[in-house]
């Protein structure tokens, strides 16, 4: 081994606590960005595989009753390896003594011949005898009930029936019921022979044989299955054609992904600037043996690969370190977002691709961040470096700026100290203030962004008037529920509506609805051939006031973040599907109590609702996907914290190391060690107030511009935008608390030193 | 006023244990001004740091202005330096982001001895004394060497010391500087102050009421 690498190895080892520091701030990032990229191999690799093991259908086409012996035709004369038929049936389900809640009924015919669009059981009986019924394993949550207990179940056009729950599959393929606000069941023939439905399966679900991954092969097979099945006279009510292979959260996950990767990587660039500030420092205690070295001989590039080889060897340490860290922490993330996402992880082996790329990163970041500090350190020439001694080298005063500070007054010495030495290295500070800004940025927009959302909902469930909501499977006679509504005592008013795929018949005067119009007016008594549509639809159809759609002269664009694209018409006489009603009291047991009394008043009038749901059941969703999202925010607040908190503690351990002898002065002239150790957590105080000044300047743009991407991505209509100012006061002080616990360990090192120790340190 | 008896000082090094200190009986009276010299690693400035309470025998009695420094804890240590040593060093060390002034009244506002409104009036008043008074409000970084010596003594005055340690006070500065300096602790002395100084300077016999000569920690000469 040459001397130059004896001097880099030993030089590492010498400063042991140092070096640790800076193996472990490299380590956080990298450990961070692993653990994102080895997440996105993980979950992209186990969502598809997950899906695809269960055989999703290609194509879904609905049909009349299939029997036997037309599935077998369908297997036998159409280019499919294989179908299956199925059913699914609108009901409901009570498990409680008054909430009835939407239930998807999934009907399967033989449940140990299941080929396509497979479920897995979980735990209980399997297969459900007549009688009983398997629930998703994700809305148990919603169904709120457990394997053993007894449901009442009722379909819309059969009987009430009480089904035992008999155990849990999972349906991979299925939305989660948390986030649908509804339950997902599974019975047999049988069973639904009992509620009072036809026993027949009316779902044709297909495999393509070949290509099964190429969607325009897909569609062809479809429709040649369509063809088949209207030649034997069935006629196909509706096919569905999902994207090959693809999950279908599978966009929502690539978002997520895609975020989470942006984040690791910014992540690992504040990670880069805690490494920029340690090996600087490290430079700085170097140059005088930086001198000894020119001054026997060492050419600029001889020195500067000593360090460069030192930043190599931090980068290989910092790789061991953050693997198992990263592989730790992508483990917990993959189970998070399969427990979101509501799918299994068989493995969590990480490909070779990402053990490489988090090597090569980790290597490559500290020989970055080390180029200018090396670089710079080792051009000072002999004499300076010579010259170099102690603390006094640190001309603090020569600028206008040090000039200034020093006329600030007014307030104790030991203050102003630990304000003037936070701006004594104001690269290393500014690259501090940075770090410890951005977690407080990031937490400052979170805030915002739940607060904007929440009014932006607000702002859509204000425009709706109503508190309940009940829909029935055709359109029945809107006199009939007046009297329903009116027998039921709490009902304020009722309307009916029309509801259609795409658009809602309102009257013109309806007092349903408040619309907050984007554009042009809403229906006035005398409107004739016109259609208000919402700002979903407007961007989806690319039209705006005065232009025509369906025929229709579109007067109004309204504004409805989150919802899917309509139109509202008016609403033509005769049969409506659907009844609005507005209550004197919107708590849930009011709720609950006029649902039930409807109920009855409805049976009288011979009307049975497939669904009633009050404004609170069709929040929950919302409100799930938004408390997704905000947690999204606050874990990467959290880990952006983290590394700025680090970054705060080196900058304080080293201003302690490089200000030692300093420390000793005011020791030696009456300083109390309590006195010290004020003066550096005030020094920490003043670096966390501005990186709180930093952020609290930054937050409204950067909130609202980070609100509006988001609400871009996830629908139209814009975000109300809203500042929270509790989180400029909450930011404000987990900022001082930060600082405060960065700066303790360096403070009481300042505090505890021995003065004589301090007082020859060079 | 100060009183060694059988002060011993070692430290642990890699190559086993030093001592710096051996044995050492020494009586200083108030008023006198001390040169203690010897060669580099004669313990000159071990014997300064143990008198100002900075560094602890290894065994031994320390008595200064009667107290026993022997006893004392840590905080109650630098409250006592504060109101009854004064440092001066080689390199000056002066705090960079304070003023001269500011550097003087630093002291005071440790040791809570002088009341605040008065801090300022009273490190003029000694930066006056030592010839800077039109240098108070400037960084240490626009004065000169001698200047922030100058300063650096006036802070070792702040609280009134009734002894100042000086470790090389003019090691760093040119020959008339240095001279007008060591007059400084002349007259601090000739005021009732005690003044230790560790030194290499050979031609301070004038100024100087007694040198200590130190070898290998031992006290070789007193004269």
């Amino acid at each position: 081994m040459t001397a130059l690498w004896s001097k880099a190895i030993r030089d590492l080892r010498g400063e042991r606590a140092r070096t640790a520091m800076v193996v472990l701030a490299i380590a956080a990032g990298i450990a961070a960005f692993s653990t994102v990229m080895s997440s996105y191999a993980i979950l992209v690799r186990e969502l598809d595989r997950g899906y695809l093991e269960t055989n999703p259908a290609s194509a879904t086409l609905w049909t009349g009753a299939i029997d036997q012996r037309l599935l077998d035709e369908v297997r036998a004369s159409t280019p499919v390896s294989d179908a299956e038929a199925r059913r699914t049936v609108r009901a409901r389900i009570r498990t409680g003594p008054i909430a009835w809640k939407t239930l998807m009924l999934f009907v399967v015919a033989d449940y140990g011949d299941i080929r396509v669009s497979v479920l897995k059981p979980q735990r209980g009986a399997w297969p459900p005898k007549r009688g009983e019924i398997l629930i998703e394993r994700d809305a148990f949550q919603v169904a709120k009930t457990k394997i053993g207990e007894r449901v009442t179940v009722r379909t819309t056009g059969g009987t009430e029936r009480e089904l035992r729950v008999a155990g849990s599959v999972h349906d991979v393929g299925q939305a989660q019921a948390r986030m649908e606000n509804s339950i997902y069941g599974y019975v047999t023939l049988d069973t639904l022979a009992d509620l009072g439905e036809e026993p027949y399966l009316d779902e044709l679900k297909i495999l393509a044989a070949r290509n099964r991954y190429d969607e325009a092969h897909v569609r062809r097979v479809a429709e040649q299955v369509r063809g088949f099945l209207e030649s034997r006279g069935h006629a196909v009510r509706r096919m569905d054609v999902p994207r090959p292979g693809k999950h279908p959260h599978a966009d929502l996950m690539g978002m997520l992904l895609l975020s989470m990767s942006m984040f690791g990587m910014f992540i690992l660039l504040l990670s880069g600037i805690v490494v920029v500030n340690l090996l600087t420092a490290l430079m700085a205690a170097q140059v005088r043996q930086i001198g000894v070295m020119q001054a026997v001989g060492g050419t600029r590039g001889q020195i500067a690969r000593i360090y460069f080889a030192q930043a190599l060897l931090l980068g290989i340490a910092a790789v061991a370190v953050a693997i198992p860290l990263g592989m730790l922490g992508a483990r917990l993330l993959c189970m998070q977002q399969a427990r979101f996402l509501n799918f299994d992880i068989a493995s969590f082996a990480v490909p070779l691709w990402v053990y490489l790329l988090d090597a090569a990163v980790g290597i490559v970041v500290p020989l970055l961040a080390a180029a200018w500090p090396v670089w710079k350190g080792s051009g000072v020439s002999v004499r300076e470096a010579l010259a170099d001694y102690g603390v006094s080298a640190n001309r603090f005063g020569t600028g206008a700026f040090d000039r200034l500070l020093a006329n600030v007054g007014g307030l104790a010495r030991p203050t102003l100290l630990a304000i003037r030495n936070s701006f004594r290295r104001r690269t290393r500070m500014a690259l501090t203030v940075i770090t410890l800004a951005a977690g407080g940025l990031f937490f400052m927009t979170a805030l915002n962004i739940r607060a904007s959302l929440i009014r932006t909902l607000d702002g859509l469930f204000a425009q709706r008037n109503y508190d309940v909501s009940v829909s029935f499977a055709s359109m029945v006679d809107p006199d009939a529920l007046e009297r329903a509504a009116r027998a039921t005592p709490g009902v304020v008013r009722s309307e009916g509506w029309v509801m259609k795929e795409g658009s809602i018949g309102v009257p013109a005067r309806t007092q349903m609805l408040s619309p907050r119009m984007a554009a042009g007016r809403w229906f006035r008594e005398g409107d004739a051939g016109v259609v208000v549509i919402n700002s979903a639809l407007a961007a989806k159809e690319r039209t705006r006031v005065g232009n025509v759609l369906d025929s229709r002269n579109v007067i109004g664009v309204t504004r409805e973040p989150f919802a899917p694209a309509i139109a509202y018409v008016l609403r033509e006489p005769g049969g409506v599907n659907s009844l609005r009603l507005a209550l004197r009291q919107n708590d849930a047991d009011s709720v609950n109590r006029v649902k039930a009394a409807l109920e009855k008043n409805l049976e009288r009038e011979g009307l049975r609702p497939v669904n009633s749901q009050s404004i609170a059941d069709s929040r929950i969703g919302f409100d799930e996907h938004l408390l997704m999202l905000y947690v999204f925010l606050l874990v990467v607040a959290a880990v952006i914290v983290l590394v700025g908190g680090l970054g705060l503690m080196t900058t304080m351990s080293l201003n302690v190391l490089e200000r030692r002898r300093e420390m000793g002065v005011l020791r030696a002239i009456g300083a109390t060690p309590a006195a010290v150790w004020l003066i550096v957590i005030a020094e920490g105080a003043v670096i966390g107030t501005m990186s709180w000044a930093l952020a609290a300047a930054a937050a409204w743009p950067v909130s609202k511009f980070t609100g509006d991407a988001l609400l871009a991505r996830m629908s139209r209509g814009g975000l109300d935008f809203v500042f929270e100012p509790a989180g400029l006061l909450i930011w404000l002080a987990a900022a001082l608390v930060l600082s405060v616990i960065a700066s303790f360990l360096p403070a009481w090192h300042a505090s505890r030193g021995a003065v004589a120790e301090a007082l020859m340190y060079e | 006023m100060i009183e060694l008896t059988r002060i011993t000082k070692t430290y642990a090094t890699a190559a086993g244990e030093f001592a710096a200190l051996r044995d050492v009986d020494l009586t200083i009276g108030r008023g006198e001004l001390v040169a203690v010299v010897g060669k580099s690693g004669s313990g000159k400035s071990t014997l300064l740091n143990v008198i100002g309470g900075i560094d602890a025998p290894t065994s031994g009695a320390v008595l200064v202005g009667g107290a026993d420094l022997r006893g004392l804890r840590a905080n109650a240590l630098a409250r006592w330096r504060g109101r009854n040593i004064g440092f001066v060093f080689q390199f000056f060390q002066l705090l960079p982001t304070l003023t001269a002034a500011e550097n003087v009244m630093l002291p005071m506002d440790f040791s809570g001895a002088v009341p605040a409104r008065e801090r300022r009036k009273r490190a003029l008043a000694l930066l006056d004394r030592v010839g800077v008074i039109e240098q108070a409000d400037k960084l240490p970084s626009a004065l000169s060497g001698g200047q922030q010596q100058r300063v650096a003594i006036a802070r070792a005055l702040a609280n009134e010391p009734g002894v100042v340690l000086a470790d090389e006070p003019t090691g760093n500065l040119d020959t008339g500087t240095a001279r007008a300096v060591l007059e400084l602790f002349r007259s601090m002395a000739s005021a009732g102050t005690t003044v230790i100084l560790a030194t290499h300077e050979r031609d301070i016999a004038s100024i100087i009421d007694r040198t200590i000569e130190l070898e290998d920690g031992r006290v070789r000469v007193t004269a």
